[in-house]
């Protein structure tokens, strides 16, 4: 196994090599920290969230058989964080989604000297993106922002490969739907 | 035209999910679907918009705020790292602590029992003398029905009854005369050598009693069986009586005395003397 995989450092840091760790969060903490935010769309809240997640993946550091991608494996522990959050979130996620997507801290192509149709567009969508169900959300976030694979999103939803396709089909089915109905 | 073609593929095909067989099969389809055209063509619009909507990048602190969670765990680790000799100190605590509760427990309680033996103790005296002369009358009692039933057992016809009326002189402490008078009444009279036997076994208790080693020594002639002979002289052996010489002599000249037991009572004469 390559000593520098993600699974063989995990497996040094499950023996006790706890310092290890850091390099996992080194490669992970960004996409982690997207899949967050698309999923509850706070910013301060995510980054509070990867901590936790990187905090569950030592405490149940024992539980890594490495017989799966650590990837995976730390996926499935943040959906576990955002469930224990998504309680008390969920009225809250769709208003704060709006004003922090809306605002100046938004990266990556949005500068200001777009054109106005351009950023009217990812309004739309952002706001459409919000109004999806989680579950139609997650699936898209998960294939879209994170490029997992499908067999991937299986494995971190716990559900089969047939499923997450129906799932992305009709989660990108309902997107374009609400992409449109807010459009016109 | 309605296509029939499964709109899940174009998903399939925009995510690249597809084998090569597959993607074959569907793009040959594509050129001539022109609905599966249009279609794909929205889906791949939205999914390439959605390569715009970014997250904001994440502080910068927040690998410092990670370091500093793993720090904080390490050491919440540490006194774990070394669990048994932990809880080996703890049980050892515990292994010292509890002897030192126990005494105490004991001594209170100790206390506590002397405390209400002497509350107990210190309200007897006056009830207590009363007590005590009343055991002394009730003891008084139960000797004299012991005399009586022993006195009564002993002329029972039966010479069990009788064995077990002298066997309870052994609890008379101090028999009175009528008894000792009734115990070497039996020993002279009594047709049963065993009763006999037993009662000179009984009467051996009170052998400080000269009037009893004098009814023992007249008794001596009195005896036909040789069982009895035989343990007179053991008696008398024992007793050092001299006064039996006597008697013994005179048992001597009877001309039906057993052989062996001649040879005996010989043998304590001279030792008698």
């Amino acid at each position: 196994m390559n000593p520098l995989s993600d699974n063989s450092i995990m497996l040094k840091v499950k023996n006790g090599d706890l310092d290890k760790l850091g390099l996992l969060f080194e490669r992970y903490h960004r996409p982690l920290f997207g899949f967050l935010f698309h999923m509850t769309g706070q910013r301060e809240l995510s980054e509070d969230m990867v901590q936790n997640v990187f905090y569950r993946v030592l405490k149940y550091r024992h539980t890594f058989r490495g017989d799966g991608e650590f990837k995976t494996w730390m996926y499935h522990m943040a959906r576990n964080v955002v469930n224990d959050n998504g309680r008390t979130l969920k009225r809250s996620i769709r208003q704060q989604e709006l004003t922090e997507y809306n605002t100046d801290n938004v990266g990556g192509g949005f500068a200001a000297d777009e054109s106005i149709h351009k950023k009217q567009e990812l309004a739309t969508l952002r706001n459409a993106m919000a109004k999806l169900s989680e579950e139609s959300r997650e699936v898209l976030i998960l294939s879209k922002f994170q490029e997992l694979k499908y067999n991937e999103i299986a494995e971190i939803m716990d559900i089969t490969e047939g499923a997450v396709k129906v799932r992305v089909h009709r989660a990108i089915g309902q997107l374009k739907n609400m992409y449109l109905q807010i459009a016109n | 035209m309605k296509c029939e073609n499964d709109k899940e593929q174009i998903t399939l095909w925009i995510n690249n999910e597809m084998t090569e067989a597959e993607r074959n099969a569907f793009e040959i389809h594509l050129a001539e679907c022109a609905e599966c055209r249009q279609e794909l063509k929205a889906e791949q619009r939205i999914w390439n918009l959605m390569n715009e909507v970014a997250a904001p990048q994440a502080s910068a602190d927040m690998p410092v705020r990670f370091q500093a969670m793993l720090e904080d765990y390490k050491e919440s680790q540490q006194p774990r790292s070394n669990p048994v000799s932990g809880f080996i100190e703890k049980l050892r605590q515990l292994w010292t602590l509890q002897p030192g509760m126990q005494m105490a427990y004991t001594i209170v309680l100790v206390i506590i029992g002397l405390g209400f033996g002497y509350l107990i103790n210190r309200q007897s005296p006056n009830s207590g003398y009363a007590n005590k002369q009343e055991i002394t009358a009730l003891n008084k009692e139960v000797h004299e029905m012991k005399e009586m039933m022993m006195l009564s057992l002993l002329e029972n016809p039966s010479a069990s009854e009788r064995i077990r009326g002298v066997s309870y002189t052994s609890e008379i402490k101090s028999a009175n005369k009528e008894v000792i008078d009734a115990l070497l009444y039996t020993l002279d009279n009594d047709q049963n050598v065993n009763v006999r036997l037993v009662t000179l076994e009984a009467l051996t208790q009170y052998a400080d009693d000269a009037h009893v080693r004098e009814g023992l020594v007249q008794s001596i002639g009195k005896q036909d069986s040789p069982l009895l002979q035989s343990a007179m002289a053991d008696m008398m052996l024992k007793l050092q009586e001299k006064r039996s010489v006597q008697s013994f002599k005179k048992l001597l000249q009877q001309k039906d005395l057993d052989n062996s037991i001649r040879g005996k009572i010989e043998q304590t004469i001279t030792k008698l003397i």
